[in-house]
């Protein structure tokens, strides 16, 4: 019966293909526009994006013309510092593989070596194959890949979850997209030294640093998403001090400038607390003060995490 | 509300005398029904000049307290709270000498867990009262603490499925035939084919007990050796229901023993034997393990007009407190009785945890089962291979199909015939677990299956363009403008 | 013989892909699926061996599938069959049940008669294969 059932399916090859039809019925035009207006900067990520998309959308469209008998290779490494957007560029990937046809569900597991790489013998193959099979029909985001490659010891179980992802990546390529992700200069050296991934990766992307001005405008939607203001002078110190934090170590882009203002918050909800006397209305609860942002240890020569 | 029919102080109301039954205190359209309350609704055709709201009173009255005239020995009892309480009455939507009376009784009027003491009060005598042309009982509620003191269900839908190992799609079935007349040599032969043949049970019709053709040991040994024989053949559990319907309880218990001792997994009963005797039958079944299958003889005399009697709705409750574990309900697509929406009334009023009102379904209640087990309707009648998709679709997963001449009357064989109607309902089963639309695409995907199994192809040809096409004469009355409350 | 068990015995065997579109059926419903294989194909053997635990938390059925083929590496010349957990209140049981793998050949089983009083007949089957241990029922 396998046979007749198949024989009904809509698998016939068709003649002509409208791309652009194609291109706004699937919805990737509005993952990508979204792209566009909620990300900050990043402007060669999204090209990269923008492009790999239009090669998707080809190639379903030359599988329906029956121009294309093999599925294509999708597994990507995302390569860059922390902060610059890598997981939030991974989730509307997922989403956009999944506009497109390419996984079933849509999904972003997103890990690292602890959640593959088990305790003692017999421990990591189960625990990477439960993670995989989580992520079937979606993304699996494994960040800082290279930790998983410990050539420094032999009988590191990392080994072990490697071989499984390679075999999965390679013959479950219908189900799963693994995504690498990490610093740059480890990702390439974690290429050179596992040949299999690659191999059996097809799209590498590269996220830059964010400039000043980039982090300030981050910054800015960040605090007015949390329903807070900056004023002029309060401004000017959030900038100044984006340029002190870059200079520190542990700079971490966008994350950095999170941590920096959930202290700042603190810091105005104590000046607040300690110098109201009375009611106060909202503009009092939701105003940035220069004190508040120049409290800071960054301009003291200290550093923050 | 006019002044005729208001209640009386104690003194007018006790003189000795006639009096309107609206007066006596059965009509209180402020009532609100208790959470304890038993609701019935009863349609009701008045005598001509009858008002409606007297003659809801009457029904009131005559189905609970009250006797043609006034008594005295009431005022000894606490008579207001005994008394049955008719609060509302509407015009039916399309029959402008018929009514719906809503009318509430407290609990403490029935015994608990006994059918026959609330059908005596509720279908007792207020059926032949005369200034009623006609009088049909149309839903009950019941309240979760009078179905607590039922014991429901002795098996149930979940717990059937696992003793019999079968997940996932209907069960199927077939009633030998011809109904009499078989020896038990040959009976035996019928329940052996069909059952080899694909399908997991076999059924005694309702009026096969102990003939003179065929006497009852005779069959229960027969239809066991088929029984093992097609279990070993295809290393499923297959069962025939044993009917142990006899003249006495004594009769029927040494029927149903025998047929456990056998191993049979089912036994049967017939409606014919009371609400009492099938209660003893439920109690029975749970203490044996057994399932038990209910054929539902006789009830057409009282459930098919509309004017008059029981619904079928309401025996389908009846029936899950008193304990059966299969009934049959209707088919929409057979030769008996049913249109689709009151027979989806039927069905989930069996299977559901919690019935909600759905007057286009003729449920006028909410019903709150109270974990009480789910009984496995069955559908038989008139039906073929051909309609397995509206079968499918109609009547759900958890339901008996059974083809009786639908496998028996095929061409190849009664083997041939069970294999068709199996292979019909997996393909059925397996294109709607894979998201095809089987109700439109269905005879397709019989078409299909057919390719690879000549039974089904045969059993299409044959029965191609069979259906019976009458009007119901059970619909539910229902507008769909009606508010509901 | 073929052993009918199961929702779509009567059916041609599954391809990976028919199956995939089962499981996820199931899967959308919110059920639980779980692999189980046995060399003991009685139908009173309820409890097959299980190849994991049931999984509870994959959206996609290619997980299902992918274990199934890790189990026929193993156990394929025996019977495998996908099972569906309901967990929802007045269920609590299985949904679907099919067979996905079975040994090559299948003997069938054996019916013995055991005669009483009365003509009543005591009856039991097994199955020819388990006049093997277990473990080498099947090749």
């Amino acid at each position: 019966m396998e046979k007749e059932l198949e024989e009904t399916k809509p698998n016939s090859k068709l003649a002509q293909v409208n791309l652009k039809e194609e291109f706004e019925s699937s919805g990737v035009d509005q993952i990508l526009s979204e792209l566009d207006d909620t990300l900050i900067g990043l402007k060669p990520v999204k090209t990269r994006i923008r492009e790999t998309a239009s090669l998707l959308l080809v190639d379903k469209a030359r599988e329906k013309m029956g121009l294309m008998t093999e599925s294509p290779t999708l597994h990507m490494s995302f390569s860059g510092n922390p902060g610059t957007g890598k997981t939030t560029v991974a989730l509307k990937i997922a989403d956009l593989l999944f506009r497109l046809g390419y996984v079933r569900k849509g999904h972003l597991v997103t890990v690292t070596r602890d959640d593959l790489v088990g305790q003692y013998i017999g421990h990591t193959a189960p625990k990477t194959k439960e993670v995989l099979k989580k992520a079937m029909g979606g993304v699996l985001f494994i960040d800082e890949a290279y930790y998983l490659y410990r050539p420094e010891n032999e009988r590191d179980y990392g080994q072990e979850a490697i071989e499984i992802l390679l075999q999965v990546m390679e013959n479950n390529r219908d189900d799963l997209v693994v995504v690498l992700a990490g610093y740059k200069d480890r990702m390439d050296k974690f290429f050179e030294s596992n040949p299999g991934f690659r191999s059996r990766i097809a799209h590498h992307i590269n996220f830059p640093d964010y400039s000043n001005d980039e982090l300030l405008e981050i910054g800015e939607i960040m605090i007015s998403d949390m329903n807070y203001k900056l004023n002029e002078k309060s401004r000017e110190a959030f900038a100044e001090y984006i340029k002190l934090r870059r200079k520190q170590p542990h700079f971490a882009n966008a994350r950095s400038i999170r941590n920096a203002i959930d202290r700042i918050r603190l810091r105005q909800a104590n000046r607040v607390f300690k110098t109201s006397k009375g009611p106060i209305n909202s503009d009092v609860l939701s105003i940035i003060d220069e004190v508040d942002v120049r409290k800071s240890r960054v301009f003291s020569g200290g550093i923050d995490s | 509300m006019p002044d005729g029919n208001k209640k009386l102080d104690a003194k007018a109301r006790y003189s000795a005398g006639v009096l309107e039954y609206k007066k006596m205190g059965y009509w209180e359209p402020d009532y609100q029904p208790k959470e304890t309350d038993v609701i019935a609704l009863f349609r009701i055709t008045p005598q001509e000049g009858v008002d409606p709201v007297e003659a809801a009173a009457a029904v009131a009255g005559e189905s609970s307290t009250a006797t043609w005239t006034v008594v005295w020995t009431d005022r000894l009892t606490a008579c207001e709270k005994y008394r049955a309480k008719a609060y509302r009455v509407d015009p039916t939507p399309n029959n402008p000498n018929e009514y719906f009376a809503y009318i509430a009784y407290e609990l403490d009027l029935f015994e608990p867990g006994s059918i026959a003491n609330l059908t005596a009060s509720i279908i007792g005598n207020v059926f032949g009262f005369k200034p009623l042309k006609a009088l049909r009982l149309e839903d009950m509620r019941m309240p979760v603490a009078y179905v607590k003191t039922f014991q429901g269900p002795a098996t149930g839908i979940v717990v059937e499925r696992e003793r019999l190992n079968c997940y996932g799609r209907p069960l199927l079935g077939a009633t030998v035939k011809p109904k009499l007349g078989l020896s038990g040599r040959n009976y035996g032969r019928v329940v052996y084919e069909a059952l080899k043949g694909g399908l997991d049970f076999t059924k005694d019709d309702e009026n096969i007990n102990s003939q003179p053709f065929m006497h009852w040991r005779d069959r229960f040994l027969y239809c066991m050796e088929a029984v093992n024989r097609a279990s070993a053949a295809t290393g499923e559990v297959k069962g025939t229901y044993l009917n142990v319907t006899a003249g006495t309880m004594e009769e029927m218990y040494k029927r149903a023993e025998f047929a456990k001792e056998l191993g049979s997994v089912i036994v049967m009963i017939d409606l014919v034997i009371g609400y009492t005797a099938i209660q003893s039958m439920a109690k029975w079944a749970r203490d044996n393990d057994m399932i038990l299958h209910l054929h539902r003889a006789g009830h057409g005399t009282y459930t098919r007009q509309k004017s008059h009697g029981v619904s079928f709705r309401v025996i389908a409750k009846w029936m899950r407190l008193a304990g059966v574990d299969h009934i049959h309900a209707g088919t929409v697509v057979g030769k008996l009785e049913g249109d689709p929406s009151t027979t989806k009334g039927f069905y989930d009023i069996l299977r559901e945890e919690y019935n909600e009102v759905a007057l286009e379904n003729g449920v006028f209640f909410d019903q709150d089962w109270a974990s009480l087990n789910k009984v496995m309707p069955v559908a038989s009648g008139g039906i073929h291979a051909g309609q397995m998709h509206q079968l499918v679709h109609y009547l759900g997963e958890d339901v008996v199909l059974q083809f009786g001449g639908g496998t028996i009357g095929h061409p190849q064989g009664i083997e041939a015939g069970a294999t068709a109607n199996r292979v019909a309902l997996e393909a059925m089963v397996y294109a709607r677990n894979a998201g095809r639309d089987y109700l439109a695409e269905g005879p397709t995907i019989l078409a299909e299956a057919a390719r690879t199994c000549t039974p089904l192809k045969q059993a299409l040809d044959v029965w191609k363009g069979v259906t019976f096409d009458y009007a119901s004469t059970d619909a539910p009355d229902f507008v769909p403008t009606t508010s509901v409350s | 013989m073929r052993i009918t068990q199961g929702t779509f015995s009567f059916l041609p065997d599954f391809t990976d892909q028919q199956i995939h579109e089962q499981v996820q059926y199931c899967i959308d419903n919110g059920w639980a699926v779980s692999i189980e294989y046995t060399d003991d194909p009685h139908p009173r053997n309820t409890y097959w061996e299980m190849w994991g635990h049931p999984m509870f938390d994959n959206p996609d059925a290619a997980a299902v599938v992918f274990e199934l083929n890790e189990c026929r590496k193993v156990y394929g010349s025996y019977y495998i069959r996908i099972i569906a957990f309901d967990s929802s209140p007045g269920w609590e049981s299985i949904r679907l049940s099919f067979i996905v793998n079975r040994p090559s050949k299948e003997p069938g089983f054996r019916l013995n008669r055991t005669e009483t009083k009365g003509r009543n007949i005591q009856y039991s089957m097994s199955p020819y294969s388990s006049d093997n241990p277990q473990g080498s029922r099947y090749k």
